[in-house]
This record gives C-alpha cells, sequence and structure tokens, in this order.
C-alpha cells in the first residue's frame, strides 16, 4: 500500500452459507478478509463456483453476509454500501427505458435538479463514447454498446469504488478488448472517479492486464489462495516478459489449489475419515475431454495448462476440470501447469470406440466413488436404485457438492462406459448388463 | 404581431387528431353520466327492454361499462393480491393455493346470493343488481390475471433486481419502472383472455330468474334473451351484430393499441422481425396533448422526475411488504370473513338430506362425461384444423383475428340457432348439451393447437421431409408430441369453461319453454331458479371439488408429462 492510497472498505471474516433445497447447507465462502483501497484495481479472481461474485455482492450490500462484516470507512455496513455502484455481467438495463433513462438511474435519490441531472447525464453518456444513442432502447444496441451503457450508469453518479462484475464475459473477443482498454483509461484519469475499481473476473490475462491487486481464491468453499500486487506499468503488453511471469505465477497458485501436485488434501468441511476418498467428479462431457487429449497428444503428449486454454477458447476453470478428470481416470499426469499423457491415456486415445469404452469402465472402477455405488446397486435383489437413495448418499459422501449434479455426472460416465444405465422415466439407477456378472476390482 | 402568438399556440398545441381525442373523452363522458343516471336509478328489477335495433347502441354501452367496470376491478385486485403473495412469503403460502381453488369455482353458483345480498344492502337504487352483476363478471375474469401478475413478479431476473438496489429505487419506483413492465406482456393477453371470457357471464348475468323474483337489467344480454322470448327473430340477428361489432370494436380501439404499445416492455435481446402494430395506436402517438400529458404528468408521477434525496432504505429483496398493521388488519379481515362464510354454508349443507348427496353425486358424474365428451369432440376437429392453420402463415395471419372474435361471442346469445338445428335434428338436450358446452370451449384448444403448431421449429419439419417421414410417422413422431403441451394448456382452459357453461347449457330457455337436461349444471339452475338454497350450496360445492380434484389427479400430471417429455427445448 502507497501511502497515498486509504482504505475504502474491508471484509472481515466473512463467511457465507446458503440453504439449499432439501435442507441442506452450501457453504460458498469461508473466513474472507480482505481490503479494498482507493487508486487500486482490485481483480477478485478465480474458477467458477467459486463464490467471487457472491462475495462482490456482499462487499456492495446486496447480501448480508452469514457471518463477519463489512466496513465502509471505518463504519460498519448496514443496507447499501453507499461508496459503491455497480456494472453486471448480464448488463441488468431496464429494457423499457431509453439509454438517457438507464443512465439517470445512477443518480436515482443523489439530485432532483433537473438541469443537473441532464448535465450528467450527458457527460456520463460522452464518456463512454455513446453521444448519439441517448434515445435508443437497449434492444437496438449491440453488447457492447449495451455494456458502455451499463458503464455510463455506473458512472454517472461518481462513486468512489466501481464494481464489476464480470463485466466483458459476456462480450465477444475483440469488444471485450476494446472495453477493458477503456475501462483501465477512466480509471487512470485521475481528475474523476471512480479512483478505485473492484473487478470480479475468471480470465488471468484479464486481471494481469488491468489490476493492481490479484486476489485468487479457490473453491469448495471459496477462500482466498493468495493477494499480490501488480505493478507493471501502464499501458501492458500481454507479450511482455514481466506480463508473463505474474500470469505464469497465477497459473501455479490456481493449479495447486485445484489439482495439487500432493495427493489430495481433505478439505475443511468434510469429516477427517479414515480410508479411501470418495472423488469429487468434474462435471465435464467425455467428447471434451477426449477432445483435450488429443491436443495434447498433437502437442506431443505434453502441453501447458492455460496455453491449452487460451488456444481452445475455454474458461481456464473448465479446462482445469477436464485436466482432472483425465487425471482421475489417469490419463493424465499434471506436474505444475503441465498436462503429460499416461499410458493408459495413450491407450485410450488409440483404441477404437468399443475399445474406448472398455478402457473407461476399467478406470472408472478403479474409482472409490464408483466401486462404493457399484457395491450398492449389487446389493439390490434387482440391481437398480431410485435416484432419490443415491441422491441421499451422494450427499453423505460427498458433503461439499449439488448431490443433484454429480448425479448427473456419474450417470453420464456411467452410461458412456456401459457401467450404469439410467431409465429416466422410472428414475432408477441399474448396473448394466455387463457389469453384473463380475465383482469390482 | 401579437394577435398572430396565441394563435400560432393554439395550432401548436392542438392537431386533427387531437380534435379526435377530445371528442372520444367528451363521448366517455357523457356515456358514463349516463350509466351514473343508470345505476343510481330507483330499484327496477325488470328493465323493460326496446327491441328496436336503434335502442341498440345503448344497451351495448351499458353492456360496456359493466364489463369495463369489472375489468377495472379485476386489476386493482390482480395488483394488490399479486404483489402480495409475490413478496410476503407467509401469505404465499396461503394466497397461491387459495387462488387455484377460487378459480375452479363455478361463477354462475354464486350469483343468487350475490344478488340478495346487494339488493337488500341497496333497497332503493339499481345499483346493488349492477354491482352483482359486476362482481359476477369480476370473479370470472380476475384468476388468471392474478396468477399471471403473481408470476411475471416472481420471474424478475436477480440482476434486474440488484441493479434496483443499487440505484437506490424506492418502493413506488421500483413498482412502476421495474415490477409493472416486467409484468405488462402477461398481463396484457390475460386481461385479453378475461374480457372475452366476461363476455359469457355478462350475457348470462344481465337476465335470470331467482325463485320467484325476475331481474333483468338493460344491456344486451337481456335484449336477446328478450328477443329469443318472443321468437323475434329479426332481433335476434341485430343483437348478434351488435355483440360482434361491439367485441371487434373493443378489440381494434382497446386492445390491439394496447398491444402494440406494450411490445417495448417485452424482454429480448434484439428487435423481432414482425411487430405488432396499431393504427390507432400510430394516430394516437401524433397527438400533441397525449405528449403533453405524457412529459408532464404521467413521467413525474411514474417516479424519475423528482426522487427523495436522501438514500432510502430499501426492504430486503424478498420480505414483508411495508404495512404490516394495514397488512395484518386486512388479513384477520378476510380470515374472519371466511370463517363466518364456512359456518353459514356448513350449517346450510347439513340441512341437504343423505340421499340428496347421493343424487349430487351421480349428476356430477353425468356433467363430468359431458364435459369429457365437449373436450374429446372439440380436440378431434381444432386438432388438424389448428395444425393446418398454424403451419401456414398466411392462412393463420388471416384467420387469427377471425377466430378470436368467435372466441369472444358470448356462446349463449347463439344457443337457440343450436337448439333450433338440435330440434330439427331430433335430438334432446341431454346430448344436446355436449354440442352448447362445445360451442364456447373449443376456442381455447383451437387457439393452443394453432400456437403449438407455429412453436415447431422449421429444423424438425425439414428433418421430417428429408428422412421421408410417411404423413402418419410425422404426425406421431413430430406434430402431435410438438403440440401436446399446448394441447394439455389448452384443455385445462377448456374444461375449466366447460364446467361453468353446463350451468347455462344443461337447462336452456328456448322460446317459451325451458329444456332441460339431466346433470349438475342443471341442478344449479333449477336450485337457483326455485330458490332451493341448501341444493344449490351442495350441487356448487360438488362442482368446486370435482373440478379441483380433476385438476390435481388429471392436469397437473399430465403438465408435468408435457414437461418432461415434449418440451420443445433441450
Amino acid at each position: 500500500m502507497t501511502k497515498s492510497q486509504e482504505i475504502i472498505g474491508e471484509l472481515r471474516n466473512v463467511s457465507q452459507t446458503f440453504s439449499q433445497p432439501g435442507g441442506r447447507e452450501l457453504k460458498v465462502l469461508e473466513n474472507i478478509s480482505l481490503e479494498v483501497r482507493s487508486h487500486d484495481i482490485t481483480a477478485l479472481l478465480g474458477p467458477s463456483g467459486c463464490g467471487k461474485s457472491t462475495l462482490l455482492r456482499i462487499f456492495t450490500g446486496l447480501i448480508a453476509p452469514t457471518s463477519g462484516a463489512v466496513v465502509v470507512h471505518g463504519q460498519p455496513l448496514h443496507g447499501l454500501n453507499p461508496a459503491v455502484s455497480m456494472v453486471f455481467q448480464s448488463f441488468a438495463l431496464y429494457p423499457w427505458l431509453t439509454v438517457a433513462e438507464n443512465v439517470a438511474m445512477g443518480l436515482n435519490g443523489r439530485t432532483t435538479d433537473a438541469e443537473k441531472r441532464q448535465e450528467l447525464v450527458v457527460r456520463a453518456v460522452d464518456r463512454v463514447g455513446l453521444e448519439g444513442f441517448e434515445e435508443a432502447y437497449p434492444k437496438e444496441l449491440s453488447g457492447g454498446m449495451k455494456q458502455r451503457v451499463g458503464i455510463a450508469r455506473a458512472l454517472v453518479a461518481q462513486p468512489e469504488l466501481l464494481c464489476m462484475d464480470e463485466p466483458f464475459s459476456g462480450l465477444d473477443v475483440l469488444t471485450a478488448e476494446n472495453l477493458r482498454v477503456e475501462v483501465v483509461e477512466l480509471w487512470r484519469d485521475a481528475t474523476t472517479d471512480p479512483n478505485s475499481v473492484l473487478l470480479v473476473t475468471h480470465n488471468i490475462q484479464e486481471a494481469v492486464f488491468m489490476a493492481t491487486r490479484i486476489v485468487v481464491l479457490g473453491a469448495n468453499p471459496g477462500q482466498i489462495r493468495m493477494v499480490l500486487d501488480n505493478p507493471l506499468p501502464y499501458p501492458r503488453d500481454y507479450h511482455d516478459p514481466q506480463f508473463i511471469a505474474v500470469a505464469d505465477r497465477i497459473h501455479d497458485i490456481l493449479t495447486n489449489a485445484l489439482i495439487p501436485d500432493e495427493p489430495v488434501v481433505v478439505p475443511a468441511t468434510a469429516a477427517p475419515r479414515a480410508g479411501p476418498r470418495y472423488e469429487p467428479l468434474p462435471n465435464v462431457h467425455l467428447g471434451e475431454m477426449t477432445g483435450l487429449l488429443e491436443r495434447v497428444e498433437q502437442a506431443g503428449g505434453t502441453a501447458d495448462i492455460f496455453d491449452l486454454a487460451v488456444e481452445v477458447g475455454k474458461e481456464f476453470g473448465r479446462v482445469l476440470s477436464l485436466v482432472k478428470m483425465a487425471e482421475l481416470l489417469d490419463f493424465v499426469d499434471s506436474p505444475k501447469h503441465t498436462v503429460v499423457l499416461t499410458a493408459p491415456g495413450r491407450q485410450f486415445l488409440d483404441a477404437k470406440v468399443n475399445e474406448r469404452k472398455r478402457v473407461l469402465n476399467r478406470q472408472l472402477r478403479t474409482l472409490h466413488l464408483f466401486q462404493q455405488l457399484i457395491e450398492l446397486l449389487q446389493a439390490q435383489e434387482t440391481g437398480a436404485l431410485d435416484e432419490d437413495v443415491v441422491l441421499e448418499e451422494l450427499a453423505v459422501w460427498l458433503p461439499g457438492l449439488r448431490p443433484q449434479s454429480l448425479f448427473k455426472t456419474i450417470v453420464r460416465w456411467g452410461r458412456y462406459a456401459e457401467l450404469l444405465g439410467y431409465n429416466a422415466d422410472q428414475r432408477q439407477v441399474y448396473l448394466d448388463r455387463e457389469s453384473t456378472s463380475t465383482t469390482t476390482p | 404581431m401579437s394577435l398572430w402568438r396565441p394563435h400560432i399556440k393554439l395550432v401548436r398545441l392542438f392537431s386533427a387528431v387531437d380534435l379526435l381525442i377530445l371528442a372520444g373523452v367528451a363521448a366517455v363522458l357523457f356515456a358514463l353520466i349516463d350509466v351514473g343516471e343508470e345505476w343510481t336509478g330507483v330499484l327496477r328489477p325488470v328493465a323493460e327492454i326496446d327491441l328496436r335495433p336503434a335502442a341498440l347502441p345503448r344497451y351495448v354501452m351499458l353492456t360496456l361499462a359493466r364489463g369495463f367496470a369489472a375489468y377495472g376491478l379485476s386489476l386493482i385486485f390482480t395488483l394488490l393480491y399479486g404483489y402480495i403473495a409475490a413478496y410476503n412469503r407467509r401469505a404465499e403460502k396461503v394466497m397461491v393455493p387459495l387462488l387455484d381453488i377460487l378459480q375452479s369455482i363455478p361463477v354462475l353458483g354464486f350469483l343468487p346470493g350475490l344478488v340478495l345480498a346487494l339488493v337488500a344492502i341497496f333497497p332503493q337504487s339499481n345499483i346493488g343488481l349492477e354491482l352483482a352483476c359486476v362482481l359476477m363478471i369480476f370473479t370470472g375474469q380476475v384468476w388468471n390475471m392474478t396468477f399471471s401478475f403473481y408470476h411475471s413478479l416472481r420471474a424478475i431476473p436477480p440482476e434486474l433486481r440488484d441493479a434496483a438496489r443499487v440505484y437506490r429505487l424506492t418502493w413506488w419506483q421500483r413498482f412502476t419502472q421495474l415490477e409493472l413492465p416486467y409484468a405488462t406482456g402477461g398481463l396484457v393477453w390475460n386481461s385479453m383472455m378475461s374480457m372475452a371470457g366476461g363476455w359469457f357471464f355478462l350475457t348470462v348475468c344481465e337476465a335470470f330468474v331467482l325463485g320467484d323474483k325476475d331481474f333483468r337489467l338493460p344491456g344486451i344480454g337481456s335484449y336477446m334473451s328478450v328477443a329469443i322470448h318472443d321468437g323475434n327473430v329479426p332481433a335476434m340477428a341485430a343483437g348478434v351484430a351488435a355483440m360482434v361489432v361491439m367485441i371487434a370494436a373493443v378489440d381494434q380501439l382497446v386492445w390491439r393499441p394496447i398491444v402494440a404499445w406494450s411490445q417495448k416492455f417485452k424482454i429480448e435481446e434484439t428487435e423481432a422481425a414482425e411487430q405488432p402494430s396499431s393504427w390507432l395506436l400510430k394516430l394516437l402517438q401524433k397527438s400533441r396533448v397525449l405528449r403533453w400529458v405524457d412529459t408532464k404528468v404521467w413521467t413525474p408521477m411514474m417516479g424519475w422526475g423528482a426522487p427523495p434525496p436522501v438514500a432510502v432504505r430499501l426492504p430486503p429483496a424478498r420480505s414483508g411488504v411495508a404495512l404490516p398493521v394495514v397488512g395484518w388488519a386486512v388479513a384477520g379481515l378476510c380470515v374472519a370473513g371466511v370463517a363466518w362464510g364456512a359456518v353459514q354454508l356448513i350449517a346450510l349443507l347439513l340441512t341437504v338430506p343423505g340421499e340428496s348427496w347421493w343424487r349430487v353425486g351421480g349428476l356430477t358424474g353425468l356433467t363430468f362425461l359431458r364435459v369429457l365428451a365437449a373436450v374429446v369432440l372439440a380436440t378431434l376437429w381444432t386438432v388438424p384444423v389448428g395444425v393446418a392453420i398454424g403451419l401456414n402463415p398466411r392462412l393463420s395471419r388471416v384467420l387469427q383475428p377471425v377466430i378470436q372474435i368467435m372466441a369472444s361471442f358470448p356462446a349463449p346469445m347463439v344457443y337457440p340457432l343450436v337448439l333450433f338445428a338440435l330440434h330439427a335434428a331430433g335430438i334432446g338436450l341431454n346430448f344436446g348439451s355436449v354440442a352448447l358446452l362445445m360451442l364456447g370451449t373449443q376456442w381455447y384448444i383451437l387457439f393452443n393447437v394453432i400456437a403449438g403448431a407455429m412453436a415447431i421449429p422449421q429444423d424438425l419439419h425439414e428433418a421430417a421431409a428429408m428422412y421421408r417421414l410417411s404423413r402418419w410417422e410425422r404426425w406421431r413422431r413430430l406434430i402431435l408430441p410438438g403440440i401436446f403441451p399446448h394441447v394439455v394448456t389448452g384443455w385445462v382452459t377448456a374444461t375449466g369453461g366447460a364446467w361453468n357453461a353446463s350451468i347455462v347449457a344443461e337447462y336452456v330457455h328456448y322460446g317459451k319453454e325451458a329444456l332441460t337436461a339431466t346433470g349438475l349444471g342443471a341442478t344449479i339452475s333449477l336450485a337457483t331458479d326455485r330458490g332451493d338454497y341448501p341444493m344449490l350450496a351442495a350441487s356448487v360445492l360438488a362442482m368446486c371439488v370435482a373440478v379441483v380434484g380433476i385438476n390435481r389427479l388429471v392436469w397437473r400430471r399430465l403438465y408435468r408429462l408435457a414437461e418432461d417429455n415434449f418440451a420443445l427445448t433441450t
């Protein structure tokens, strides 16, 4: 923190739990303490499901934390945070209001003077380059223009802190790039507010390109992995070695959090238990994972996860999930943030469709999760179980995950491998014919 | 020069359109005064009906006034009930199931109680009778509007709500800028449906017999019933024509402009290619007076003009509605009223002897069979016709307005014509009433079949052509599953309507004689005629139980099946 910086607001030991249908509790954030300072662009960076949007909403006062406190300028926050305004991922423009009326919404409750309002709206519209579009309705605008309206609406009341919830993720690559540069310019203009930006993103490049401080979050439940300063001078260049170095550091932190090199550490939520652990199956598809493995093979059997993510145009969190699945199946190994194809992985890739199913079947049977499920099914006379029964078990086995989504993933992979069948009409899982004759290894 | 100025100002302020608007406002005011005089006039239970065609416009106007009064009432009720149900979790648990039951209740069964009560309250003036009529229509049109508003409120995207909170919209601003606009689309559509259904009840309620008392309000419904009673064929034709003109005029002058205007509240990412338009709306948008009203009166009233200078503390997104004291008082009154009504009802029902209950059960079964037959027959013809219309864009553009008017036309007005045909064919009312039931309810199914057929994606048709599906295969694999969810929606509405219609379709005045079919509807009508209130209560209760029971046991399951297996989304 430089001398001229002051603390605008902070979170103190904030945790957030949401109750799910069925009375179960899902912990989204755990024990987060964070300062937001003036003259910073602070990026909250993490994969989807790490609670970063929830964190932002707690800071704005839209959500009250389950425990912990939000402090703004030394005062505990009750209700909305007066220092902030917000830009939304889906723009959240009111379709029945014109551009000018949407922007004027940002002045609501601030000034009653019609002329003053008019002047401020014109200035805000001008700052985001939307002159001439004042009378247009949002549906007449492109995505990028819509987000400009969203930004103008947030800027019009000259907030001290601008909160942005994945503001560019709904836009195409070029438009997003253009807006990133402009938001940095708006922030760097010292004569006007906002003097600080709090940005939620899942895009590492975006965080390194824009932010002065990067808060890296881990998932299940969301927690701060590391906070690092990013003092690179503006304008920044994606190809600058220093830029790449910062990005690489974040890569290391994130991969280590999501696919650790050491055996999986039991997360704090699961009670420490003897014996093998149930594997939290990532919610991915076979086709996606196979496609990724093929990429790795083409790259000579080893590739950088983050290069892969850029290459295939997917969120890195998604790519990490794919790698995690492949690693659970023993198809790859992932030292640091590289992926290395293993012998079973090569065997899988070289096989024909039906042979692939056999390999998959064999590998899935090595997972504790599937072993337990098969054992349960074999104990039934009919070899079948009601979905609800399995959901109950899953909730006990892996309390940190949503049972419904885990169930779908299990069924999907079980079907690929001809290990499990599922009848949607009767809502029953059953053992595939071939599986009933053999016993689990 | 000074002489010119006011003149120029006048020209600027008024245009030809404005003169038209002024004329329209004057006409409405004049009509309101006339209606006011009629309503507050000395009680005259049986209005003399003048069968000359020249008298028709005034009858149409009086009928319209009742229809719109009922609609206004429905709208107010909808906004209040829907809002509280959507925001007060505790109230929601009671209010939503209650709404479900209320909408299943046969409205016509309540006519006698309502009329007697209101005439007793206003013994000296017509207003009691008029109110009874308006309330009847209200109970026929309000429920689907309320459901629509409630569902819209619950479906507002969370980010739009977050934006309202971040930008500190007051309660009133949130209501006028977010909630009302978001609900407008559904509300407008349901309002149209409700008004159409309203005419049905209106024509029945304007003239009815209660025990030894005869009630008749001046209006197009009683005009028609007198014409039928007298066997005056030209007057009947004039009545039907006036009704058609009225429905078409309301469509053109009221609903069309509103539908075209409400397009701006549609949530869509990009502009649709074809927008509904209205010549009247285009005309009105040229008006200077209206523009002035819009900027100087409407906009400030809607909340943007002068917001409170200090940030207002907003209630959290979903908690109690402000006004706890008033709310509790109203809730308490409602509970007390319902409890009192229940006690009265039970006392009345206890006087019904056991064997009567058995008879009511049997009659319910008979009417159920008729309702079923009407829906099945209606489905048999509407599915092929509706699919043919829906798959042909040109045909659907031409026919949809026509079908809309046919659907809005109150079926009881043409019952005599159908009865004449049935009589000629030698069919009695026991089977003939099925045709009468169909007359009112088939349109709901037709509408939905057309909508369903239009919603089947072109890709799927192309795939069917590619793989050379035979005509039968195409129906079995594509069209029938594709329209199924829509057909279920149509069935639900149609059966609800058919139960209600059975009250007038199983007991019909044809010329000087009254025809009766054996069934629950006729029982309700006869009990009304004779003033046999215990029997009336018992048969209305039986109908409620039947409607709610079928909703729960059949429709809900079919809905789920349709959603799970035949929804055209992936």
